[in-house]
């Protein structure tokens, strides 16, 4: 063997065990010095694929009633989240207060943002947002919409941020189901993504009467997700050997989803 | 070869970042179309072991970086996984440079067949360690196609990006194996 060829391969090698022992903060930092790099280009592509949609759409309007449109559009989206969390909270409250004692909590401060890439890797199911680190974003905060969950934020750059979407197995939510005392974790599968999401709620009773139809809810256990998020709908419950299952229809549609809103904390 | 290497970093990232904007194919059950591993083999049949090297872990670290989501606690497939994964296909690829440097277009076309067919066990091999992790393996019609599907998608994409990137090296004075090469 050459020496060359030898000393290329200590180097390989010594720079991989290197990169696998960096410590996960460092990663994310490269993760999102990349982001921050390539988020120039994400933003006109979503730039030019939403004109082109509105090319689609056949109606042309002037840039200022466009633009008025979709402030407003952003607002109401924005009161109706923030309406559908309080009624959420407010069920989530009332049951607390009744049967703990607990305080009431407040109510969410919402930063809406916009999805401008989707990842379509295979084993893992990611979105871009048009929001990071200058408009208050950190990772672990939420996102939802008005109709409920869309995944959790990962990585974080100045200018945008990574999600990590609920059909993806990797993200663990812990749910209870509306109407009864079940609890549960959803998570996706690793045959999950968002044009074909596969819930599934694991660790329930086997003797639970769960029953199609029936709201999935996050329970706030774990302090990432606020407790009353609508995730999804029940579709089916099965009995396993040491365990119910769950399937469940996200109540987001992932695949279409545009405008978010990232949960930055309680007002 | 220098200058030739350093376009095909660029072309790997640029298709990196072209892969985020593909959405995958619904009719192969959403198998996602890969660009990058196509130019990445070509690379490995282009240079000498050393760059092949610097190649494979440069693809291995974008590939980490675009598309896995590190997710404290819970991440399973740290980042830099996949330049392993990259290596051992590569490795393979790299086994066959003696007949890609006889400049032969049916040869060419072959390699780059064989390129599409060593697809899929980047993906499979990123399942297995997922699986691993994961603590769970499982097999369904939906999961063999995501792994094996991107294969059949290279079977056409791969010969295209050989037939490309081949003219591109002469362009940059880079022909493989021919002496005056390192300093062009």
């Amino acid at each position: 063997m050459k020496s060359t060829t030898i000393a290329a391969l200590a180097i390989f090698g010594l720079l991989v065990f290197l990169l696998l022992m960096l410590p996960p903060v460092a990663k994310r930092q490269m993760q999102a010095a990349l982001l921050q790099l390539i988020s120039p280009i994400q933003r006109t592509s979503a730039s030019i694929q939403e004109r082109l949609g509105g090319v689609e759409g056949g109606l042309k309007r002037l840039d200022q009633l466009d633009q008025e449109n979709q402030r407003l559009r952003l607002e109401n989206e924005q009161l109706r989240t923030a309406n559908a969390l309080l009624k959420n909270l407010e069920t989530e409250v009332n049951r607390l207060n009744r049967a703990l004692g607990f305080q009431q909590q407040s109510s969410f401060r919402l930063a809406p943002a916009r999805i401008i890439s989707r990842n379509t890797a295979t084993w893992w199911n990611t979105c871009t947002i048009d929001h990071g680190k200058r408009d208050g974003i950190a990772t672990d905060m939420a996102v939802v919409t008005e109709a409920g969950l869309v995944g959790k934020v990962t990585t974080v750059s100045d200018d945008s941020s990574i999600v990590l979407l609920l059909s993806d197995e990797s993200l663990r939510v812990s749910v209870s189901i509306e109407g009864t005392q079940e609890q549960g974790i959803i998570s996706g599968t690793r045959a999950s993504s968002n044009y074909a999401p596969d819930l599934r709620i694991r660790f329930l009773s086997k003797t639970a009467a769960i029953k199609p139809g029936m709201k999935v809810l996050t329970t706030g256990t774990g302090g990432v997700f606020p407790a009353g998020v609508t995730v999804g709908a029940v579709k089916d419950f099965a009995v396993k050997e040491l365990e119910g299952v769950a399937t469940v229809e996200p109540a987001v549609d992932l695949a279409n989803v545009q405008d978010v809103f990232v949960i930055k904390g309680q007002k | 070869m220098i200058r030739f290497f350093f376009v095909l970093v660029v072309l790997i990232f640029l298709s990196f970042l072209f892969q985020l904007f593909l959405p995958p194919i619904l009719f192969l059950k959403g198998a996602s179309v890969l660009i990058a591993p196509a130019i990445f083999f070509y690379g490995c049949l282009a240079f000498p072991f050393p760059f092949f090297l610097a190649l494979t872990f440069v693809t291995g670290l974008l590939n980490d970086l675009f598309v896995v989501p590190q997710a404290v606690p819970q991440i399973d497939f740290p980042i830099g996984t996949s330049i392993l994964i990259y290596l051992i296909p590569g490795l393979v690829m790299h086994g066959t440079r003696s007949f890609f440097l006889r400049y032969q277009w049916g040869t060419h076309f072959w390699l780059a067949e064989l390129a599409a067919v060593l697809t899929p066990f980047l993906l499979l091999a990123q399942y297995a360690v997922l699986s691993f992790e994961r603590g769970e393996a499982f097999f369904s019609d939906v999961i063999l196609w995501w792994i094996f599907g991107p294969g059949l998608i290279s079977i056409v994409i791969a010969p295209c990006v050989f037939f490309i990137l081949t003219p591109l090296s002469h362009l940059l004075r880079y022909r493989p194996g021919l002496r005056g090469n390192a300093t062009a």
